[in-house]
Parts: C-alpha cells; sequence; structure tokens
C-alpha cells in the first residue's frame, strides 16, 4: 500500500527514512552507499510488512492461494476466482478491522494503531478492492456474482441492525462461540468452491464433497488457533471459546485430532480416485506444518504469530503444489 | 465465462467505480445525499451487470430475460438521482415515504411490464436478434410505454439538475466546486444517453449509458474525497433561510414590482389577524392602507401606524429592494418592526427624567431658601420645613426605585396576588402612618387574584388619597367590585382634588417643559395599571376630592377556603 498523507503527517516512513540516511554514524556528506541503502530498504520493509500484516493484505494472497488450491484439486481450468476470493478478503477483512477498533484495542495495540491512523485509506481501499471482486465477478454470471455480493449484503444488513440481535449476540457474530469458527469455515471454504466453478460452469461432485470436508476441516483449526491466543481477554469479556472451555492444552489435542482427522480425509480421497494423488500429497505436506504449528500452542510467548503462522498453512500448500502444477 | 471485448471492459470498469463509490458513499449514508447516491450507484451497477450478462449471450431468449431484469437498475436511477439532488439542495420538504412512493409508480409499472412482456407490447412492440459490428445484439421497438419511462427519466433527470444549478450560484464557494463535479457527473450519463439515442455515438446496437455512469461515478468518487462533497453540505441552507422568514418574530412580507404580496411570514399574518392564502397576491395598499408606494422609498422608511389583530401600533417599516443580476427591480422584501413597547419604554422614560429633574429642582430650591432664611435670623421652624422637603426628596427615590421595579416587570408572568392582601396591606399602611384619616374599606371579595403590579398601584393610589387630603375631616373610602373578568377597584376621598390640567397631562402621556404634572405617584398609577392591562379612570368627587377607578383583568380566582 502506497504511503498516504497521512503517513507523513504522522511520523510515517519520511522521516524515518531521513533519519537512517542522517544518522550520527555516517554524516550526510561522507555516507557509504550500501549501508545507507540496505538501511533504506530495511526501513521500508519495515514499513511494508507491518503495512501487508496490519492491513489483511497476508490474508488476501491466502485466500487467493485458496482458491488456487481448489481449482487444482478439482482440475478447474484458470480464471479470475482466486483473484476475488483475494479482494474480497482484503475488503472484508479490512473492513472488520476498522469495525472493531476497540476491541481490537486490547488484544492487538500495534494493528489497531495502525488501522487507527490509516482508516480513511484502508476504507478506501477496501472499497476499491471490493468494486475490482465485483467487476471480475460479472465475468463469471450471475452466480458469481451472488456469491461475491453475499459479504456486501451482510455488511450492509449488519450495518443497518437489520439482523436480529439474538442471532449475534449483540449484533457480534464474532461473539458466538464454535458458530464462530463453523461459520467462518463453512463460508471461507463454500466461497471458494463455488467461485471457480462459477466461472467453469462445473457442477457438485464427490471429488467436491471431499474438497469440503478438507477446506471447512483447515479452516476449523486456523479460526481456533487465534482464540489460544485471545484466551485471556476472551475470558474477561465472559466469552466461551474452546480454549478457555477446554484450556489450551485440550485444545492443542483437539486440533492433533482434527489434523490427523483431515489426513485420513485427504488419503481417503486420494485412493478412492476422487482428489488427484500428487496434490493430495502437497495437501499432506501442509498438514504436516499444520502439526508443528499446533504443538507450538500455549508453548511460545508470541502467540500472534504463531496465529499468523496457522494462517499461512495454505501458502505451504501453494508451494508444494507450484512444482505439481507447473511441472518438477 | 464472459469473453472480453472493449466495450465489455469498459463495462466492467464501470462496475468497479460504481461499487466502490456505493460503498464510500455508504459510509456518508447519514449525510444529506448518501443514500441516494448509494441507490443511485446500485442502479447504475445493476444495469451494467446485466448488460454484460446480455452481451456475452448468444440465445435471443437468454438476451432478451437479461435486457428485461436490467430494467430494474435503469429505474432506480432517475429517481435516486432527483432523490439524492434534492437532499442535496436542502429541498428534503419534498421527500417523504409518500412522494417516494409516487415517484416510484412509474419505475415499478415499467419493471412490472419489462418481465411480463411475454403477454403484451406496452414496453416493446417487436425484439429481434440482429448482428452489429460483429456482436449479436437485441433490435427492439419501443412501444408505448417506453417512450412514458423514457419521458419519465429525462423529466427526473432535468428535475435534479435544477437544484443543483441553484447551487452553482450559490455564494459558498466549496458549495460551487462540489455542484460542479456533481453537474459532470450528472450530465455526462444524460449526454450519453441522449448520444446514443440521437444515434452520433459508434456502439451499434448497444445502450452505453452505463459506460457514462462510469464517469458519472469517477466525478462523484472525486467529489467525495476531494470537496469532502458529503461532508460540507449546503443542505440546511435553502431551509434555514426559509425558516428565519417564516419564524421571524417581525413581520415580513415580499411584495412584486407592482406591489402585490407575493410571501408573507407567520408574524405578519399573525399581526394583521388575516387569512395567509386571502393576503396573497393582495395589493399591499389592500392589505396594509397605511403602508402606501413603499417601493419608492429605500432603506427605513421610519415608523407607521398599523392597525391590525392587537388594536393599533406602531412598526418600523424598512424596506430592501429585490433586483435580479443585472440590477433590475423584481419587487421588494418589506419587515415590519413592533416598536410600540420601545416608544411606550421611551416615552415613560423622558416622562420620569423631567418630573425627577423638576420635582427635585423644586424641592432643593426650597432647601436654598430655608436656608437664606436661616441665614437672615430667621430659625423658628425653618428646620423642620427644611426636614420635610428632604423627606420628599427621599420619597421621590423611593417613588423611582418602585416605577424603575415596574418597568423591569413589563412583559413578565408574575404569580397572581391575592386582591383582598394588597388592598389590606395598603389600608393597614395609611392608617398607621396617617391616623388623622378616616379609612372606610368596604368588603373584598377573598377569592379574587390580579397581577402583583397592582400592588404599589393600590398603595400609591391611597397614599395620594391621604397625604394630599387638607379636608377638616379628612377622609378616604375603598370599594371593590367583582366581575366575571374584571374586578374594579374604586378610591374616594374629599381632599382639594387633581386639578384638570393634571388629568389632561396624565392622559396624554407625555410632558413637557411647560406642562408637567406634580409627582411621580400619578404616573406610576397610570404606568401600572396599564402594565396590569387594566383601565385608569380619574374623576372629580362630589363636593370635593377624586374618585380613581381601576379596572384590572381577573389574573385568577381560588376557593374561598383556601387559605393563603
Amino acid at each position: 500500500m502506497a504511503p498516504s498523507e497521512d503517513d507523513t503527517e504522522s511520523g510515517g516512513p519520511a522521516p524515518r527514512i531521513r533519519e537512517a540516511l542522517h544518522s550520527e554514524d555516517y554524516p550526510s556528506d561522507r555516507q557509504p552507499i550500501l549501508p545507507t541503502l540496505v538501511r533504506w530498504l530495511t526501513v521500508l520493509g519495515e514499513r511494508g510488512g507491518d503495512a501487508i500484516l496490519h492491513s489483511g493484505a497476508y490474508l488476501a494472497v491466502i485466500a487467493t492461494v485458496y482458491v488456487s488450491i481448489v481449482m487444482v484439486l478439482l482440475d478447474l481450468p484458470p480464471n479470475p476466482a482466486p483473484l476475488i476470493g483475494g479482494f474480497v478478503t482484503f475488503a472484508v477483512y479490512a473492513n472488520d478491522r476498522l469495525v472493531d477498533l476497540d476491541a481490537d484495542a486490547r488484544t492487538n495495540p500495534e494493528r489497531t494503531a495502525f488501522v487507527r491512523r490509516h482508516s480513511r485509506t484502508l476504507f478506501t481501499v477496501a472499497a476499491v478492492a471490493y468494486g475490482l471482486a465485483v467487476m471480475l465477478a460479472v465475468l463469471g454470471g450471475p452466480i458469481t456474482l451472488a456469491i461475491t455480493l453475499l459479504p456486501g449484503l451482510i455488511w450492509i444488513l449488519y450495518a443497518t441492525d437489520w439482523l436480529p440481535d439474538r442471532w449475534f449476540q449483540n449484533g457480534r457474530l464474532k461473539e458466538v462461540v464454535v458458530v464462530n469458527s463453523v461459520v467462518v469455515a463453512g463460508a471461507w471454504a463454500g466461497a471458494a468452491i463455488l467461485l471457480p466453478l462459477g466461472f467453469t460452469g462445473g457442477s457438485l461432485t464427490v471429488s467436491t464433497a471431499f474438497v469440503l470436508a478438507y477446506f471447512l476441516l483447515r479452516s476449523f483449526v486456523n479460526s481456533e488457533v487465534p482464540n489460544v491466543r485471545d484466551i485471556e481477554a476472551d475470558r474477561a469479556i465472559g466469552v466461551t471459546t474452546i480454549p478457555v472451555a477446554i484450556g489450551v492444552a485440550g485444545t492443542r489435542r483437539l486440533l492433533y485430532g482434527l489434523d490427523l482427522l483431515t489426513a485420513a480425509v485427504v488419503v481417503a480421497g486420494g485412493l478412492g480416485g476422487y482428489l488427484p494423488v500428487l496434490p493430495s500429497a502437497a495437501l499432506l505436506v501442509g498438514l504436516g506444518y499444520s502439526l508443528v504449528v499446533t504443538s507450538l500452542l500455549g508453548r511460545v510467548e508470541r502467540m500472534d504469530r504463531v496465529a499468523i503462522a496457522a494462517e499461512c498453512e495454505y501458502i505451504v500448500v501453494g508451494l508444494a503444489l507450484a512444482p505439481v502444477v507447473y511441472g518438477f | 465465462m464472459a469473453t472480453l471485448d472493449l466495450l465489455t471492459g469498459v463495462l466492467l470498469g464501470t462496475i468497479a467505480v460504481g461499487v466502490a463509490t456505493a460503498i464510500l458513499a455508504w459510509r456518508e449514508r447519514r449525510e444529506p445525499g448518501g443514500l441516494p447516491l448509494v441507490a443511485l450507484m446500485i442502479g447504475q451497477i445493476w444495469w451494467s451487470a446485466f448488460l454484460v450478462f446480455d452481451l456475452n449471450t448468444t440465445a435471443l431468449a437468454t438476451k432478451v430475460f437479461w435486457a428485461n431484469v436490467r430494467w430494474v437498475g435503469v429505474v432506480i436511477i432517475p429517481v435516486a438521482w432527483l432523490l439524492f439532488a434534492l437532499e442535496y439542495a436542502g429541498r428534503d420538504e419534498y421527500i417523504s415515504v409518500r412522494s417516494v412512493a409516487g415517484l416510484s409508480v412509474i419505475p415499478a409499472i415499467t419493471v412490472f411490464l419489462a418481465l411480463t412482456g411475454d403477454f403484451h407490447d406496452l414496453l416493446y412492440v417487436e425484439t429481434t436478434l440482429v448482428s452489429e459490428g460483429g456482436r449479436l445484439v437485441l433490435d427492439r421497438t419501443g412501444g408505448p410505454w417506453y417512450w412514458v419511462i423514457a419521458a419519465y427519466t429525462y423529466l427526473l433527470g432535468l428535475l435534479g439538475v435544477l437544484p443543483l444549478l441553484q447551487l452553482v450560484r450559490s455564494e459558498a464557494r466549496p458549495f460551487r466546486g462540489q455542484s460542479l463535479a456533481l453537474l459532470v457527473g450528472a450530465i455526462v450519463p444524460w449526454a450519453t444517453n441522449i448520444l446514443h439515442l440521437v444515434g452520433a455515438l459508434p456502439v451499434e446496437g448497444v445502450d452505453p449509458t452505463p459506460v457514462g455512469f462510469a464517469v458519472s461515478g469517477v466525478a462523484l468518487l472525486g467529489a467525495i474525497r476531494r470537496y469532502r462533497l458529503l461532508e460540507v453540505s449546503p443542505a440546511p441552507t435553502g431551509t434555514a433561510r426559509q425558516r428565519v422568514f417564516e419564524r421571524m418574530q417581525a413581520g415580513a412580507i415580499v411584495l412584486d414590482r407592482h406591489d402585490n404580496v407575493v410571501d408573507i411570514n407567520d408574524s405578519m399574518v399573525e399581526r394583521l389577524g388575516v387569512d395567509r392564502a386571502a393576503a396573497l397576491g393582495q395589493p399591499v395598499a389592500e392589505l396594509i392602507p397605511a403602508v402606501e408606494d413603499l417601493s419608492l422609498r429605500e432603506g427605513s422608511v421610519g415608523h407607521v401606524r398599523i392597525t391590525g389583530a392587537d388594536g393599533e401600533r406602531t412598526y418600523d417599516v424598512a424596506v430592501t429592494p429585490i433586483t435580479d443580476g443585472h440590477g433590475r427591480s423584481l419587487g421588494n422584501a418589506v419587515t415590519f418592526h413592533d416598536v410600540e413597547a420601545l416608544l411606550h419604554q421611551q416615552q415613560r422614560l423622558e416622562v420620569l427624567n423631567r418630573v425627577l429633574r423638576h420635582n427635585i429642582r423644586t424641592e432643593t430650591n426650597l432647601i436654598a431658601g430655608y436656608a437664606e432664611l436661616i441665614d437672615e435670623g430667621e430659625e423658628e421652624g425653618i428646620d423642620e420645613l427644611i426636614k420635610e422637603r428632604a423627606e420628599r426628596i427621599e420619597a421621590m427615590g423611593e417613588q423611582a426605585r418602585e416605577i424603575a421595579e415596574l418597568f423591569d416587570r413589563e412583559g413578565q408572568a408574575d404569580e397572581p396576588v391575592p386582591l383582598a392582601r394588597i388592598v389590606t396591606e395598603a389600608v393597614a399602611s395609611i392608617r398607621e402612618r396617617y391616623p388623622d384619616v378616616t379609612v372606610d374599606c368596604g368588603p373584598i371579595p377573598d377569592d379574587v387574584a390580579v397581577t402583583a403590579v397592582l400592588r404599589p398601584v393600590v398603595a400609591n393610589v391611597l397614599e395620594n388619597a391621604a397625604e394630599h387630603n387638607t379636608s377638616e375631616q379628612p377622609r378616604v373610602g375603598v370599594d371593590v367590585e367583582p366581575g366575571a373578568d374584571v374586578v374594579t377597584l374604586r378610591v374616594e376621598d374629599n381632599g382639594p382634588g387633581i386639578s384638570r390640567y393634571e388629568r389632561a397631562v396624565l392622559e396624554r402621556g407625555t410632558e413637557t417643559p411647560l406642562e408637567h404634572g406634580s409627582g411621580l405617584g400619578l404616573w406610576l398609577i397610570k404606568w401600572g395599571v396599564g402594565f396590569a392591562g387594566g383601565r385608569l379612570s380619574l374623576e372629580e368627587n362630589d363636593p370635593s376630592g377624586t374618585v380613581v377607578t381601576i379596572e384590572v383583568p381577573i389574573a385568577g380566582r381560588r376557593d374561598a377556603g383556601e387559605s393563603e
């Protein structure tokens, strides 16, 4: 994301780059080029990394890979569905972060500060991203358009309080235990499968069911990992998540079990001829990565990084799939 | 999947811009024009999306279906545009559930006719598939209703542009910038549509109007961010000016060049006691005969006595000429400030000032004269005389204070006081201070309450009757006669009486250097009765003395058994 006017006003990259260039170690008239360049690139990289992380742009990349994996597993021809997935994900999460500013201030102060400082820019970029998603969805026909418009429709219903409170406990879907994880997992998996199918005019088959089962299980695991990070905050506000209910060790064991169950689904699909064999092997690589991430739950201090690592499982699968798709 | 040619690509761009604009406008939905702008963009997105679906299909039936569903977006646009313009320009008085429903009738009928097109020829009489520029497109011949919705769309588009044009001429510069951006957003799609209808565009067989809305979307989006479109809103200005005119305390009328009344505010209607509808269109000389030939006089025209619902009152009339951009006269705005109370106040202050100065000068001259007598050796009784004069000055100060309090109370509602208490206290005070004076007090009804202003009035009436009574057997009689709405207090004495001359000065209400009354007490009585909304009469008593009759409205009644 390009630095906005806000960046310079609030001491963004410009002062930091100036500081790097004019540090006392290297007076401006005698600065060696290479260390200065390294320093400059480091500052830029830090800022870029912050922007990608805090704005949720990395989630858009993950969503793009996610839909691409679906297309490989279902052997669908190339189409813009992964891009739609990326744009919609960015728009939804950016908006979510803007709406949840106050709640996130407790659990994620750095992200909250970033989102607050760039709220206007972030909202505009999210609006443009959603516009691009709808634009691409029109190419796929009415079904992909409807799937793409669904988050926007829910957003409007949510914003205008048209959805009954009893569904959402004070209007916050996020605060409904387990249902939250299942709904999020279902929405991700359902949309990721239907979008490319809409483009190609494909139908629902047994293979589709295997793919859906795989992604439902993965998404459920990935949505529970951040709950381990948020356990104290959730307990404080009286929200009973799985980690709050059964403890961190119990959650770890549950997620191990779900990882193994996913492996069983993949193996069954592969052996049964419902999933292509080589891509299925790439999925198992991802599951191995997930087991490592799950083992870290409650055992490292930076749980926020573990949560991000869990979300990156699809990147690992994507990297493992790349040689399969493009040839060894 | 759709094939991507230039037209489809442009339409897709239109959709992306429309969605982003709709989302940004949604964020401003509580600002004037925010929600209609969202609706406008939804209409445009719908139209564009279904046009893409249509363009990327070759089967006639499917194409016809997409084209028919497209009407939903097409008909949203003019309604949303008009609502946006009205709301944004502060003309929201025209926007109500009923008016929006009314505006939506023709669009709703159009959608119904489009979706049921297989059963009638009202919207289209003929639909065929033709090849235009290598593309299969629908060639449709409009039926009677097609021209109805077309005319309706342009009418609403035009009606929406008008209030925004007025904003462009607004004195507030940011609004002009905003409106220009809005006009670009408005004119481009309408112009695109007209050019398409006359066949001036190279896109054969396809209505490129939604492409015009791509430009419109960019203009609106740019307006939102650059001019803070919906965050600096001129919406209140039009309404505010009208409200100020309608609700201002002063009366106001607007006259055309022939001095006919073309507008009149609530205050003026109330003051004149006329029917608003009847007043409009009347020559001003007929409505207000006292005001004549105002168009000839610019600026303040001074005081005019006008008879209205509250009787004859004095107004300060000001005339402001209204001209067009070339300085040609369009008429006049005339304001009427009621200065009746102000004039009375001014008059009273003049009297107070003159009487005080005159009486104090008289008393000090006397004191100086007595001092000279002492200087000449005449000392007997002089000290008492000086003391008496000094006490009179002190009493004058006390009366001036009471008058000042009266002035402060003018126009203010006060707690009613039982008349019995006022009279009893005043009588007791006179009996104590003037033991030689016989005070006969008739029965006083104890359920009648009057304004508290009457307390110093009654005290001064009795004081005058007793103090100046030089009769051998001084006597003061007090009678109270309650009526239905008013109560009459009658005070008579057998003193020397108030001279005809002094009564005349009082009745006229002003004093001149040559003509003036003797004291403040009588003025206090006159003004106090006036503040109480009552009437005062002074008559000669037979054989001597004065009869003072005060008639005031009853401010309240209480049960006779109720304790004070």
